[in-house]
């Protein structure tokens, strides 16, 4: 059994009387570890379905289950990394990922201090703890982001677009630390994003989603085509990388076509 | 000097504040010099200077100054005391808003001097009654504010409050009341000097001492330096309150400068 279950879940959003279908009955199991990116165009309804995981939405239908059991709203089990940094400026780099630890039973205070110190260093802010939000960058802030949601040491991570308002040198500093924390701490990860490159590079395995409402337009076995081998910079001049992006742009291209035929032909 | 939408050096501000008071000052001296007002109206800078001296040393006014003073923050820390809690409430359940916006934005726009009859009716001429009059000036206010600014802490910082496992109470301890807090205190500066005008009217209807009685009585014997000075104790008092609400402010969320 997976350790992420959706079961026929779909969603619809009542917009003042107009029901606007923004998923369609989906079912998908993500296995323990895995990297899932959801990859399709902004608006598709790939966020509400991980806002349905993160338990922030309710499925207008269907059940999704951690290792066998439903989920209902959002806990400590599903740690959520926002694209707006949602870092709080009152407190310090430290003092945010010590909110992590904070709500957690299972650890004695030496042991949550020790957490901190531990997550400062993975994420690569030693040194920045005493500084405040507002003094650091918008890379370094996603940073101490992703350090207070795994603090809480969520069973699954679920990432919207988390590199997405970051300018592209930084993006791509992150999205190699990232390999790195995921090479550490191995969680099972949804990761949000409309950035074909970000999407393989990271992923296990891509769903490419179509345009609203959201449906799978395909699964593809990353890991399968790649090899199991580290991610790198390297990778993504490969000739299998170079394949699998070129078929996976073709996806979204067609799908585009299909859903907006002037915009495509328009854009030449 | 005059570059469109610059900064200034802060030593060229304040000379421009202390040249701008001046003006004003020298343009005041010289009307109440030239004879076009009578001095019973319009007396000079000077003369309001000596009267605020002999406000002190003559009619104890020092002593008016802090039972207003008293007044003011009694009341106004009572209606913080409630407004806070309530507006966060208010905001962070819709059952709680929907139950108390509709009266409470009825009687905020009452005006509060309507209301003094009623009061001194219920609470006399006393104590009560000025408290009384204070608090309906500001809760009413304060509490919409509250909740206003509790309603702009992002989305976001709610639900990773969430995620990260901490409960309805704890989100609100931790993450609401600290992200709305720099505009709370904001709004508790501004509302303060509310309560400064409400103070005045209530001591002017029905008061035997405070700074507003002060100012009433003198006007009965056209002390018109006095009346003046009185006033000018005022501006004086909320200046100060004011630039130590900035002050505190500033030192308290320095961490919300880049």
């Amino acid at each position: 059994m997976a350790h992420l279950q959706l079961h026929s879940v779909s969603k619809i959003f009542d917009d003042g009387g107009r029901r606007v279908e923004a998923v369609c009955p989906l079912t998908l199991g993500v296995e323990r570890g895995q990297i899932v990116t959801f990859l399709g165009p902004s608006g598709c309804g790939k966020t509400t379905l991980m806002r349905m995981v993160g338990g922030l939405e309710t499925p207008t239908s269907g059940r999704i289950t951690l290792d066998g059991s439903e989920l209902a709203g959002p806990d400590r089990r599903r740690g959520m990394v926002f694209q707006s940094y949602a870092a709080f400026p009152w407190l310090t780099v430290a003092g945010n990922i010590r909110l992590g630890v904070k709500y957690r039973r299972d650890l004695s205070s030496d042991a949550r201090e020790a957490t901190v110190q531990r997550l400062l260093t993975l994420v690569g802010l030693e040194g920045f703890d005493h500084s405040y939000i507002n003094r650091i960058s918008g890379g370094m802030r996603q940073r101490v982001a992703i350090a207070r949601t795994l603090a809480a040491d969520p069973e699954v991570l679920l990432m919207d677009e988390p590199f997405g308002a970051l300018d592209a040198l930084t993006r791509e500093h992150l999205q190699i630390k990232l390999l790195d924390i995921n090479r550490a701490a191995a969680k099972t990860t949804i990761f949000v994003t409309h950035d074909v490159e970000e999407a393989i590079l990271l992923a296990h395995r891509v769903l490419v989603f179509s345009a609203r409402p959201a449906r799978v337009l395909e699964d593809l076995d990353v890991t399968a085509r790649l090899g199991p081998g580290d991610r790198t910079r390297a990778l993504r001049d490969t000739p299998a990388f170079l394949e699998l992006k070129r078929h996976v742009q073709s996806i979204i291209r067609d799908e585009y076509m299909r859903a907006e035929p002037g915009v495509v032909a328009d854009a030449g | 000097m005059f570059g469109f939408r610059t900064s200034l050096p802060r030593r060229i501000e304040v000379m421009l504040g202390m040249a701008g008071l001046l003006t004003f000052l020298l343009i005041w001296h010289l009307m109440a010099i030239s004879g076009w007002v009578k001095e019973q109206f319009l007396p000079t800078p000077s003369a309001v200077v000596q009267a605020f001296g002999r406000l002190f040393t003559e009619s104890g006014f020092a002593g008016d100054i802090l039972i207003s003073v008293g007044r003011v923050w009694f009341a106004f820390l009572l209606s913080v005391i409630v407004a806070v809690p309530l507006g966060l409430l208010m905001s962070c359940y819709r059952a709680v808003g929907a139950f108390v916006e509709p009266f409470v934005d009825f009687i905020r726009y009452l005006p509060v001097p309507a209301m003094v009859p009623l009061l001194i009716i219920w609470f006399g001429v006393g104590e009560a009654s000025k408290i009384a009059v204070l608090w309906m000036g500001t809760f009413f206010q304060l509490v919409l504010l509250v909740s206003d600014d509790t309603k702009r802490v992002p989305a976001e910082y709610i639900e990773s409050g969430f995620t990260l496992g901490a409960s309805q109470w704890q989100i609100i301890r931790d993450i609401v009341f600290p992200a709305a807090l720099p505009n709370i205190v904001d709004n508790l500066r501004i509302t303060l000097g509310w309560c400064w005008t409400y103070l005045i009217i209530a001591e002017i209807v029905a008061a035997s001492s405070g700074i507003g009685h002060m100012i009433w009585s003198l006007r009965r014997f056209v002390k018109t330096p006095e009346v003046m000075a009185g006033i000018v104790a005022i501006g004086i008092i909320g200046l100060l309150t004011d630039q130590a609400f900035r002050l505190a402010h500033r030192r308290g969320f320095r961490y919300l400068r880049a």
